[in-house]
């Protein structure tokens, strides 16, 4: 058993801290954890490291070229062609009308700091044409899109930290996020089905499509090469017959697979007949389907591929948009290149996978193969960023070409002078339209709001939701940001809960413990902290010759043979060959991956998914799959103990051992690299969690993220609305080995507290915890809180008037505003504000007088800093400031405190030192906790941590307390326990402990132990709601709700039936009417109406007493005074206004 | 009671170093010798900054954490008889009679020569040394000349310039007050009375430690019966000043007050019962 080792590294980090690195990052591992991120955002203009081609361009080549025509002359007339020929981003630079700025570049702490957006400039080429003419090519700026922190279009991209830092960011800044207005956004990773890979789905909805629609299909999401996708579907019909369907620009459409078959090759029936047999012509289900299909395709008449295409595109012709001089014949092939199986280049591959995939639903109906989880991460892939990113500014640029041409079209409807011949026509049309231009602002809306505003849905689930803001709460949730991957928000509102079930092929993927309890439990994932996801492509050109060479056979002549299976790369069907040769086929292309043979002929990247032949089970095949956005994770691969990358579709049929106990000789093919793999990174930070209860290491990953601790080291160079902060966060003795593997140390999250765990004096009871006074007066727990205020004098000016208010204290200001202001009207640093204090005042040119900004908290602030913020171009006077507030809270009782085995507590007092419960030694422990909180929720970790803590203490070391180090053999009772023995403690980290009070020695020894706690940032002061009196709902007189408004505390039915159950009437009476909406009220004691007293008009001019009167009973007699809840009132004249009379029978 | 010695207690001291005492108090009732041990955390007057008024801050770290921290720093207490607390003073906030002044004023100027050279260190500490006090008898415990107390580190260009009031008070009131660190205080190191039951798995002997105090008691007989009636008679105690006055003055006070508390109790009753008996007539 390996000895666990663990270093504090206080020196090494210090030093770094104070010399940072121009070479080198100090935790590499951070930079990874948010690469994919980065990468993707990287290849929307370099698609693979060095590549000169990018996303956008291959977008482009997607779109190809638009084309209108005047009309001219009766018939078409004459051509415009227009395309976009490049994007180039930018990265941030100043406005070219800034005159002052030494550099050009723009820094994103700029951006932070000015709370702007970090964007850079988008230009296009738009080239055009005219007729055969030659290409006129014109420069259009596209606005300024903004650009990821750190990537290759940020001015930070390859910086170190001594660069970094001199740039006002974290020493360790990894970026991938934007800033969008100030705020730092990122677009979250969201799961998609796997890409070019047929899945078969039994679902239910399917029959909605149509009479004979089957709940049978085969679904593929194709991806182009500009990761943009098209899902076809296969629909198996009742008769027997299948039915392609795609949507396109959200439209549904169905087509019958034969018509698309033949449409796409020159064929035959035979050849279609032959495919889909493949051989197996006794298999009577199979032939008489086939059979059908072909002969029910008769009655379209179609017989060549020309009429196929032809009716194709006659139907399709409005739909495509393609240009109007297009045969349809030109349409149809136009519609199976946009549209068919798009990942795929060739016709004849698109036959061969239409043929696979009407064979593999024919398969699914005759339950020879059984239906494809979607809710499995084996058929998922990861949407990233940057490629979502891609894909709208894809869209947007198809949008201004469009737009371009509906734009012309227009013009030569309405005949003005359209004239293809003069440039300044195109360059008028372009203007005209320029609202569809400026992407930058598309894209900045995009970012601000998470809203996809798009007209083709881009093959995804949702409008909503793509991208959350990157709170630097704490460094725990902050990089836990990066690592979470949503599953969509179409499945936040289905009932079912399969879909957030934790499968088995998740392992080693996705967290099992990391994720969030409540509504979003099981959709909202994090990566295990092992896990990449893959963006660059890989070459694999040479991987069908080995493959040949292996022995699998062509695809030029239809394949036979009932063990036949079939060899499919990346959604290409490359041959076929029988099932046990694909399992030595895929054995030597794992073993060349490995070796990286052929120099590199099988990239490590690439997935070889074989799925063996079985009796309904997953449709067999040797499936490959080598594009970008896939989930890959290090194991080592036992042949040779080398690396190897291991995806989640080849996982599901791979023997990989997890301890070396587990590799069992001649199965296990690999071995985890080591058993936490399978944990995210805030998993993993968690002490000794094999010890804990499940559910336990889930609410601390909850917890973690809640914690106040050290959101940054750049505070001052910040702006986040709210930041809470630690003032002396410590580094936890026991910590796992990541803890220092992600710098953590950097960003300290918590304290050391001597734990006893012992119920003393009553006030720890349901999970209370008694904080030592003295320590608290020491510091312990001690935090701030930074809040932003931001003053913008634009607010108050007028459209269109020039500037009219300034900063400044005018002589006319008060005595006590110059106590908190200074003479330009910003507050003095350091200075304390109240509520209704001055936070800066302005001088309004019109009245000449001096006004304030009121500060509202209701907490005190102090100054911390004030920022002047000024324009884009430097220019312009100062009108909005950004001010800085710190607000101190020290812990009171009710702050919310825990541990990190998911024990969170509440402090209920703060008792005196001297009468705390002290040891032997005079140690007086800082927290004490009641022991009942452990039999019931079984943290076994936590007291392990308070063992390894205390020993770690008493010999001034750091304890290692990575999970899956202990086991029965190796137990972690006894390692500490020895350790403590040697220091003189008892082996079992109990310690006599003697009362504070009475200075007896207690009964029993108490386990005293060092914890590191978390103050978490639920506090009181945030929180505590009291009223006596206050603010009334103006309708119903009842005190109005909110903490905001002072309001009260809803006092509701449940809470009513308690007293009434109780029999305290008088308490109800008092609750409900005379604390709430009392009233005196008019009654009329004849008719019992509340509603008919009026007063009558004054006796004299003289007298100022009203009598009232009833209007019904038309006398004042009998009117007398009650009484009544307000609300009683109004629902009497509410039903009076619905011919409803309430009548009050009254007696005195 | 006499299981006790006549004589009443007796306190034999075991080591006495500069910041740390051993002693044994023994003869005495367990809640005298307790009440010793809250006397010494908790009520024994010492000096600490109570109030700082900053003029000047531009460091790294806040106001209140600079405040917080020179409050932590222990001052010399051994003249602190001498001072008043300021509730009892006649002053309204503070006077020389019950406070004493420190000052602190650090700027870091910014050299241009050195300013390139990564060599030199330019972080400037700032230490209890800084504190300048007006009184030679309250000043920042500076024992180890090397190591003084950091309050912050600054930068070339930053400044911090506070005036500290240093007042009188008790650990009661704030940490910052208490003369010791910790006291240690133990009984029975055999358990022969069996106040606590020890957990064990197998043996008491392999699983817990017989505390080094045991070594002036005799160690228990087996045969021996239980003696019920038996009471704790001798307490190990040990205390680590923070500096502010020495660990033999810290006992001495802490009795002290014990015996003001008692006086003062004493003369309360005298005139309680003297009054009693004015009104009763007897």
């Amino acid at each position: 058993m390996h000895q666990p080792v663990a270093k504090f590294n206080t020196l090494e980090r210090e030093h770094a801290f104070r010399h940072p690195s121009d070479k080198a990052y100090q935790t590499p591992a951070l930079q990874e954890a948010v690469a994919p991120h980065i990468e993707a955002f990287n290849s929307l203009t370099e698609h693979g490291l060095g590549s000169k081609t990018g996303l956008l361009d291959l977008a482009l080549q997607d779109i190809g070229f638009k084309a209108v025509f005047d009309k001219k002359d009766g018939g078409l007339g004459n051509k415009l062609t227009f395309w976009v020929d490049e994007l180039a981003l930018a990265k941030p630079t100043v406005s070219d009308r800034d005159r002052h700025s030494l550099t050009r570049q723009v820094y994103p702490t700029e951006a932070r700091e000015r709370l702007t957006t970090y964007k850079g400039k988008l230009q296009a080429k738009l080239a055009w044409r005219v007729n055969d003419g030659p290409v006129v090519v014109e420069t259009r700026d596209m606005g300024l899109v903004p650009v990821m922190v750190r990537s290759n279009r940020c001015n930070l991209e390859g910086a170190f930290p001594k660069e970094l830092v001199r740039r006002h960011e974290e020493s360790e800044e990894f970026g991938g996020y934007f800033v969008v207005n100030g705020i730092e956004k990122l677009i979250r990773l969201l799961i998609v089905p796997r890409r070019n890979h047929v899945i078969a789905l039994i679902r239910p909805s399917f029959t909605n499509r149509g009479p004979m629609y089957s709940h049978f299909g085969t679904a593929i999401r194709c991806t182009r090469a500009d990761q943009t996708s098209q899902t076809n579907t296969v629909h198996y019909l009742n008769d027997g017959s299948s039915m392609l369907r795609f949507a396109w620009r959200k439209q549904e459409y169905l087509v019958p697979t034969m018509l698309v078959l033949k449409a796409l090759i020159d064929t035959s029936d035979k050849e279609i007949f032959d495919t889909l047999m493949m051989g197996d012509l006794d298999n009577t289900f199979l032939t008489d389907r086939v059979e059908l299909m072909l002969r029910s395709f008769k009655q379209y008449n179609l017989y060549t591929r020309e009429q196929c295409l032809g009716y194709l595109g006659e139907k399709f012709r409005v739909v495509m948009n393609f240009p109007e001089d297009y045969t349809n014949v030109e349409v149809g092939e136009g519609l199976l290149r946009k549209i068919v199986l798009v990942h795929l280049k060739s016709n004849r591959d698109k036959f061969n996978l239409l043929i696979f995939m009407i064979r593999k639903v024919y398969a699914l109906v005759a339950g020879e193969c059984s239906p494809d989880n979607p809710d499995s991460p084996q058929h998922q892939e990861v949407l990233l960023g940057g490629h979502l990113y891609g894909a709208i500014i894809k869209e947007k640029v198809e949008d201004w070409l469009n737009s371009i041409r509906m734009q012309i079209n227009q013009d030569v409807r309405r005949n003005v002078n359209v004239d293809f011949m003069d440039n300044r026509y195109f360059t008028k049309t372009l203007q005209k339209v320029s609202g569809v231009q400026d992407i930058g602002k598309k894209m900045s809306y995009f970012l601000a709001t998470g809203n996809l505003v798009s007209n083709t849905g881009l093959d995804l689930q949702q409008a909503t939701g793509y991208t959350i803001v990157a709170e630097k709460l704490n460094f725990y949730r902050y990089l836990a940001h990066f690592r979470c991957i949503h599953r969509g928000s179409f499945f936040a509102e289905l009932k079912t809960t399969t879909v957030r079930k934790l499968l088995p092929e998740a392992w080693g993927f996705l967290c099992p413990v990391h994720t969030p309890d409540g509504s979003p439990c099981g959709l909202l994932n994090h990566l295990s902290h092992t896990c990449k996801v893959v963006t660059a492509p890989a070459d694999v050109s040479r991987i069908p010759a080995i493959l040949a060479s292996l022995g699998v056979s062509q695809t030029i002549a239809p394949a036979s043979g009932k063990d036949t299976i079939v060899v499919q790369l990346d959604g290409r069907i490359v041959g076929y060959c029988t099932s046990t040769q694909a399992k030595k086929v895929a054995d030597a292309l794992r073993m060349y991956k490995v070796t990286r043979a052929y120099n590199g002929a099988v990239p490590l990247d690439v997935e070889l998914g074989y799925v063996p032949i079985s009796h309904g089970g997953q449709y067999p095949g040797l499936y490959i799959f080598s594009e970008p956005a896939r989930m890959m994770r290090p194991v080592r691969y036992l042949a040779n103990g080398k690396t190897d990358m291991v995806g989640s579709f080849e996982q599901v049929y791979m023997e990989i051992a997890c301890m070396d106990d587990e590799v069992r000789p001649g199965e296990s093919t690999h071995q985890e690299l080591a058993p936490t793999s399978m944990l995210s990174i805030l998993a993993n930070l968690t002490p000794f969690s094999d010890f804990n209860q499940s559910p336990r290491n889930m609410y601390q990953c909850q917890m973690g993220k809640q914690a106040m601790g050290t959101p940054a080291t750049s505070i001052r160079y910040r702006t986040d609305n709210k930041m809470y902060r630690l003032q002396t966060g410590q580094t936890p003795i026991v910590r796992p080995a990541l803890h220092n593997t992600y710098g953590m140390d950097g960003f300290p999250n918590g304290m050391n507290a001597v734990v006893a765990v012992i119920s003393y004096t009553g006030y720890d009871m349901e999970d209370a915890m008694i904080l030592n006074k003295s320590s608290h007066e020491r510091g312990f727990g001690y935090g701030t809180i930074y809040k932003s205020e931001i003053v913008d004098l634009e607010d108050l000016r007028v459209r269109g008037e020039p500037i009219l208010h300034h900063f400044g204290l005018g002589v006319d200001a008060p005595r006590a505003w110059r106590e908190k202001l200074d003479r330009d009207g910003l507050p003095c640093i350091g200075v304390t504000l109240r509520e209704g204090d001055p936070l800066c005042a302005y001088i309004d040119d019109t009245t000449g007088k001096t006004s304030i900004k009121k500060y509202k908290g209701m907490e005190e602030g102090i100054v911390d800093d004030v920022r002047l913020l000024g324009t884009d171009n430097g220019e312009g006077e100062l009108q909005k400031i950004h001010i800085k507030l710190r607000i101190t809270r020290s812990p009171i009782i009710g702050d919310k405190f825990s541990s990190r085995h998911g024990q969170k507590g509440v402090c209920s007092q703060k008792w005196p030192a001297v009468d705390m419960p002290f040891s032997e030694s005079g140690i007086q422990p800082d927290v004490i906790i009641n022991p009942h909180a452990f039999p019931s929720r079984m943290t076994i970790g936590m007291f392990v941590e308070s063992l390894a803590g205390k020993s770690g203490a008493l010999h001034g070391i750091a304890q290692d307390a990575t999970p899956f180090t202990y086991n029965e053999k190796f137990t972690a009772a006894d390692y500490f326990g020895e350790q403590l023995k040697a220091a003189g403690y008892n082996f079992h980290g109990n310690e006599p402990m003697y009362s504070g009070i009475t200075g007896e020695e207690f009964k029993v020894d108490i386990y005293l132990g060092v914890v590191y706690y978390q103050r978490l940032r639920h506090m009181v002061s945030d929180k505590y709601q009291v009223r006596t009196t206050g603010p009334v709902h103006n309708l119903t007189m009842q005190p109005v709700k909110g903490r905001k408004r002072a309001g009260g505390i809803r006092f509701g039915e449940m809470e009513r039936d308690s007293l009434l159950a109780h029999g305290v009437s008088f308490l109800l009476q008092d609750r409900l009417m005379n604390c709430s909406d009392y009233s005196l009220c008019h009654v009329c004691t004849r008719c019992g109406s509340i509603t008919s007293p009026i007063s009558k008009h004054a006796a004299s001019s003289l007298s100022n007493v009203r009598e009232m009167e009833c209007r019904s009973c038309a006398t004042t007699a009998g009117i007398d005074m009650i009484p009544l809840p307000y609300v009683f009132r109004y629902l009497a004249t509410e039903l009076m206004s619905m011919g409803i009379k309430v009548s009050l029978k009254t007696k005195p | 009671m006499d299981m006790f010695n006549a004589g009443g207690p007796e306190v034999s001291i075991r080591s006495l170093k500069k910041d740390s005492m051993k002693f044994v108090l023994s003869n005495c009732d367990l809640s005298v010798a307790n009440a010793l041990r809250r006397v010494m955390i908790a009520e024994v007057p010492t000096m600490a900054i109570d109030m700082v008024e900053i003029e000047s801050n531009t460091t790294v770290l806040t106001d209140e954490f600079i405040a917080h921290r020179l409050g932590m720093i222990p001052l010399t207490s051994f003249d602190v008889d001498r001072i008043q607390y300021t509730r009892d003073c006649t002053c309204t906030l503070y006077c020389p009679n019950c406070s004493v002044e420190l000052t602190l004023h650090v700027k870091v100027n910014v050299d241009i020569d050195e300013m390139n050279d990564a060599t030199i260190d330019k972080t400037r500490h700032v230490t209890s040394i800084d504190l300048i006090s007006s009184d030679e008898s309250v000043k920042p415990v500076t024992d180890d000349k090397a190591h003084p107390i950091l309050i912050v580190k600054m930068r070339p260009g930053q400044e911090l310039k506070l005036k500290c009031i240093a007042k009188k008070g008790v650990a009661k009131e704030h940490a910052k007050w208490s003369p010791v660190y910790g006291v240690a205080f133990e009984y029975d190191p055999y358990n022969k009375l069996r106040h606590s039951h020890y957990w064990i798995e197998e043996s008491v002997e392999s699983e817990w430690f017989v505390s080094p105090n045991a070594q002036e008691e005799t160690p228990p007989d087996p045969n021996e019966p239980f003696d019920y009636n038996a009471k704790p008679e001798k307490y190990y105690m040990e205390l680590e000043t923070s500096g502010c006055m020495k660990p033999e003055d810290v006992v001495l006070r802490a009795m002290t007050i014990m015996q003001d508390k008692l006086g003062g109790l004493q003369i309360k009753l005298d005139d309680e019962v003297t009054g009693e008996a004015q009104r009763w007539g007897y």
